[in-house]
């Protein structure tokens, strides 16, 4: 398949010509706009925009520690959902693919918390968290926990992160799952029934052909935890809006509270340097899985 | 072979109990989105029960009624369908390509469009509306399916480019020289082999389009074109929500993204690839 | 579903998408260019405002369609989208503070009705509820002074307390404190008697800040504030150190509920509603609130308690409930106009008190509304007055902030006063 002829080269074009054709008008433009737009200071409404140049990218990264302390804050969630979000999807990918029994509805209970509408999470986990009357304290207290009585997860500096991050976690790691199970299932058996041949032990046949075979998968789903992470936004504005005090503030209630009071300009040069941050952060990801690869 | 059994067994109670903790933790919320959603509104904030004192099965007529769900549910309905179909076509072609295919300026094509997947701009919408506005657009069910479709496109490809990569070439090759054409190998071959990764993709950009509505909102002006979200809005008052019927609306619009999850789900599973080759 | 079949169905989709594509394109909305339209956020009133409109209909034969948008950030979105393209509904409220309402009149997007309110129209109303609608001279941002905005509702917030948890731990449910050290005492009684004294939907900036901006006034007054706002008063004047540390005896005390600094007002009115807390800082809207969610619940309300050593008056947060604004690009404007004066007339604005509990805007409806609300009322006129300028929103978020940082006991008042003067610094020098 290698070494095309130009004329090949065209006609493979067509191929991308649809996602290429829609990328320019209906991502690239407003892409370009909202960069445009961080130049000025304008609120969204007003009919002539101020041209501040790069005034505004000074002031984020010199004068607004809050939103350097958000990204830290959404850093933490990802790395949280790096290991034990897609710790536990692999896991449990792996389980159900061992087809044992009632496999399917395993598969159907594990996709629901990533069905379910933001606002059903959000509140449901707000109310275990409760510090009067939540389940999770009264179910402490009951083996023997009762410091816990009163405990406000949510507003306590020491657990309000983490607590937001749990939720994340839970609502998100449904995916990471179907598609580390989409990964295992594409796998021909022909494979592993060679290797069975071959007398591959179980774990020989993991290290083997799984693995390697699920590498672009992996890379996948790393990428997509990070910017899943990264982006966390309505489980965070329905339980804290970012309290207390900014500790579970990240960097799109950020933009959205500037945003919502009149500074349109400042809000998209705040997503202008969130994006470039994300940009860096991926390129590396796939350079290292690039690398890992060979 | 004895041992080797009980082995066996020992593992499978270990992973039906890991598997069923888990599985607890997820249909809870199910249970208690149930559960309010036959209780009365005074019960939901008296008391914390499992269970609803009397089951209040009108809540959802009322709920119903008062979200006019008939008519949202019907363009929901349409704009998934279409949407994701659209984004299925679009996305497999494209990751087909970049996965398989030469063309010129191939690498910083991929990485442009799928950078989309990095740019989250909670203000998109306006330079999005104004985009609509000069198409004449705005207020057309065809100009939000587009803005859906394109949101959908970075995902798509990232996904599904990574599942063509790994399919065995041999089959292809096998097929272009039996002389078949580039993209009677796409759409015959390679594109049922991937099944369990479109499924994936459909069941995920569903689940995206189904729960959208800020967008939706902006752009449609006309209540007859709005999706399903909008008439959960009705319970949430700027004082008060309903949750009983806030509860009952979100179960009915529940109900169909897990049916399609239900369908979809069945195609992830295994031996496509040796279905492919005696088929 | 075998590998024909997969592919049937994916064709089948291809073919819905053309037609439909082309079906979409044709289907353009039809409007009638009689009906005047309107867009708000209050699914509460929604019934009875179709209601209303059903009336108006049979009287004069002129269509008016209310179009509901919420949560209010969602509408909030729409009204900007719609904006910037020119397409705003006859009738609608750009969901903002002065400065950006001010945005929205010099653009061209709300129309000056001083006019018509000087005919006798503006007589009816609460004096105070038209304040965030009008204009003074000379003010900062250069509107030109009249009148823009038509309320629909009036309200005020007050503390509310629980008089069954009151008579639980030992106190008078006829004479709730008055002053701050009655306030703290009170608050150790309930605390003692195993209640929780006090809650609020303090997760939320603006709650928090309107329960603190009752003290500034008390403690600054009117030019005070605003010499606050021009840089000449710094934030860590002894009266601001005196606000947050307010907050900080009140944390001392243990008067504030669990979880207070991320809850929203919702679950703070369900707190107070479920008899969780003997004291909530809330709106007038909480009586149609908590008659929905406790018929029975037992309260009274009471003015935020004074402080001893106040050289002002302590003013509370309120004025115009609901406001409405019509699009001065509208082809209706008129028939919009004529619309909300019949709507604000005394016979309407008592049906909408009497169903959705609000208080009406037009004083003469206001005579016969339950006593609860009669008292809020009262207090309409004890609400913040009119500012020609406004603190810069970074500002007033870091003070918000920083008192939910003091009642977590995160930073000690005298260091959030620094630090809010710090960002007050950094502020002016943007401005410049």
């Amino acid at each position: 398949m290698m070494n095309a002829s130009p004329k090949e080269k065209s006609f493979n074009m067509l191929f991308i010509l649809p996602a290429l054709l829609l990328f320019l008008v209906f991502n690239l433009y407003p892409l370009l706009r909202t960069i445009q737009l961080s130049f000025f200071q304008w609120n969204g409404i007003d009919k002539d925009m101020l041209f501040v140049g790069f005034a505004q990218y000074k002031h984020i990264i010199f004068n607004n520690p809050a939103y350097w302390k958000s990204m830290l804050n959404a850093a933490y969630i990802t790395v949280l959902c790096l290991t034990l979000q897609n710790g536990l999807a692999l896991l449990l990918a792996i389980l159900v693919n061992r087809q044992i029994k009632g496999e399917n509805i395993y598969r159907v209970i594990f996709f629901l918390p990533p069905v379910l509408s933001g606002i059903v999470v959000g509140l449901i986990w707000k109310f275990m968290y409760d510090g009067n009357f939540g389940i999770l304290n009264s179910w402490l207290a009951s083996i023997g926990f009762e410091q816990f009585k009163d405990f406000a997860w949510l507003s306590e500096i020491k657990t309000a992160l983490s607590s937001v991050a749990v939720v994340h976690m839970w609502k998100g790691f449904g995916y990471g799952f179907i598609i580390l199970l989409a990964g295992l299932q594409t796998i021909p058996n022909e494979l592993y029934e060679a290797a069975e041949v071959d007398g591959a032990d179980k774990w020989q046949q993991f290290r083997h052909i799984t693995v390697p075979s699920m590498i672009p998968v992996f890379t996948m789903v790393t990428v997509l935890t990070v910017l899943g992470a990264m982006q966390i936004f309505d489980l965070i504005y329905s339980m804290t809006q970012g309290g207390p005090a900014g500790h579970t503030d990240v960097p799109i209630t950020m933009i959205y509270k500037y945003m919502n009071n009149g500074e349109f300009g400042y809000s998209t040069a705040m997503a202008v340097i969130f994006g470039l941050v994300l940009l860096i952060a991926s390129i590396c990801q796939l350079y290292a899985s690039k690398k890992f690869n060979k | 072979m004895n041992s080797f059994k009980a082995k066996k067994k020992i593992l499978d109670i270990i992973t039906h109990l890991i598997l069923i903790a888990v599985a607890i933790t997820c249909v809870f919320p199910v249970f208690w989105m149930l559960s309010s959603s036959l209780k009365t509104n005074e019960e939901i904030f008296k008391s914390i029960t499992l269970f609803p004192e009397a089951w209040q099965w009108s809540n959802y007529t009322e709920a119903l009624l008062k979200a006019k769900f008939g008519m949202y549910f019907l363009n929901s309905l349409i704009y998934t369908i279409v949407g994701v179909s659209a984004i299925v076509i679009v996305t497999s072609m494209a990751a087909y390509a970049f996965a398989r295919l030469e063309f010129w300026g191939k690498t910083i094509l991929f990485y442009l469009l799928i950078s989309t997947l990095l740019i989250p701009i909670p203000g998109a919408f306006v330079p999005l509306y104004l985009l609509l506005k000069s198409l004449h657009l705005l207020d057309t069910r065809t100009g939000l399916l587009l803005c859906y479709v394109s949101g959908g496109i970075a995902f798509g490809l990232f996904l599904l480019k990574a599942f063509f990569e790994e399919l065995p070439r041999e089959i292809e090759e096998a097929a272009l020289i039996d002389g078949c054409s580039r993209f009677g190998i796409y759409w015959r071959i390679a594109l049922p082999l991937a099944k369990p990764a479109v499924a994936t993709l459909v069941i995920i950009q569903c689940l995206t389009i189904w729960n959208e509505f800020l967008l939706a909102l902006v752009v449609l002006q006309d209540p007859s074109k709005m999706p399903i979200q909008r008439g959960l809005m009705v319970f949430q008052g700027t004082h008060m929500t309903d949750y009983p019927l806030l509860m009952a609306g979100l179960t009915i619009a529940t109900v169909p993204i897990v049916i399609i999850y239900l369908l979809m789900q069945k195609h992830i599973v295994k031996g496509i690839a040796a279905g492919a080759v005696k088929g | 579903m075998s590998k024909r079949s997969f592919i049937v169905a994916l064709q089948t989709f291809c073919l819905f998408l053309a037609i439909f594509m082309v079906s979409g394109c044709s289907n353009t909305g039809s409007n009638d260019e009689d009906t005047v339209k309107i867009w708000h956020w209050m699914t509460d009133r929604q019934e009875a405002f179709e209601k209303l409109a059903k009336d108006y209909f049979d009287q004069t034969g002129v269509k008016v369609v209310f179009e509901t948008y919420a949560p209010t950030d969602v509408y909030k979105n729409k009204i900007t989208a719609a904006a910037s393209g020119h397409l705003l509904p006859d009738i609608y409220n750009p969901q903002s503070d002065k400065k950006e309402l001010a945005s929205y009149i010099n653009a061209g997007y709300i129309a000056d009705l001083t006019d018509e309110m000087n005919t006798g129209w503006k007589d009816v109303f609460f004096e105070k509820s038209l304040i965030a609608n009008s204009f003074e001279e000379n003010n900062e941002w250069g509107v030109k002074p009249g009148i823009y905005g038509v309320p629909l509702d009036v309200s005020s917030l007050m503390i509310y307390y629980n008089k069954d948890l009151f008579v639980q731990a030992g106190l008078d449910p006829e004479n709730p404190p008055k002053t701050w050290p009655e306030f703290i005492e009170a608050g150790k009684k309930l605390r003692d008697a195993g209640i929780q004294p006090f809650v609020s939907g303090f997760g939320e900036a603006w709650l928090i800040g309107a329960f603190a901006s009752s003290y500034q006034w008390s403690l600054f007054g009117k030019q005070g504030i605003i010499d606050t706002i021009d840089g000449k008063i710094p934030y860590n004047d002894p009266r601001w150190l005196e606000i947050f540390k307010l907050f900080e005896e009140m944390r001392n005390n243990k008067m504030f509920a669990s979880g207070i600094v991320t809850m929203v007002n919702k679950d703070a009115e369900r707190t107070f509603a479920t008899g969780r807390a003997a004291m909530t800082f809330n709106g007038s809207w909480g009586v149609n609130v908590y008659k929905t969610m406790n018929p029975n619940l037992n309260y009274g309300i009471m003015y935020p308690p004074s402080l001893p050593d106040a050289k002002y008056p302590l003013l509370v947060f309120g004025g115009d409930g609901s406001s409405m604004f019509v699009n001065a690009e509208s082809p209706r404007k008129d028939k919009a106009i004529a619309f909300l004066k019949w709507f604000t007339q005394k016979e309407q604005q008592a049906y909408l008190a009497k169903e959705t509990l609000n208080i009406p805007s037009n004083k003469d409806s206001a005579e016969e509304l339950p006593e609860i609300l009669q008292e809020f009322s009262n207090s309409i006129t004890r609400t913040f007055e009119n500012l020609p300028k406004l603190e810069a929103w970074q500002v007033t978020n870091y003070i918000n902030l920083n008192l939910q940082s003091v009642i977590i006991g995160e930073k000690d008042p005298a260091r959030a006063v620094r630090e809010v003067q710090e960002e007050k610094i950094r502020q002016m020098k943007v401005q410049k």
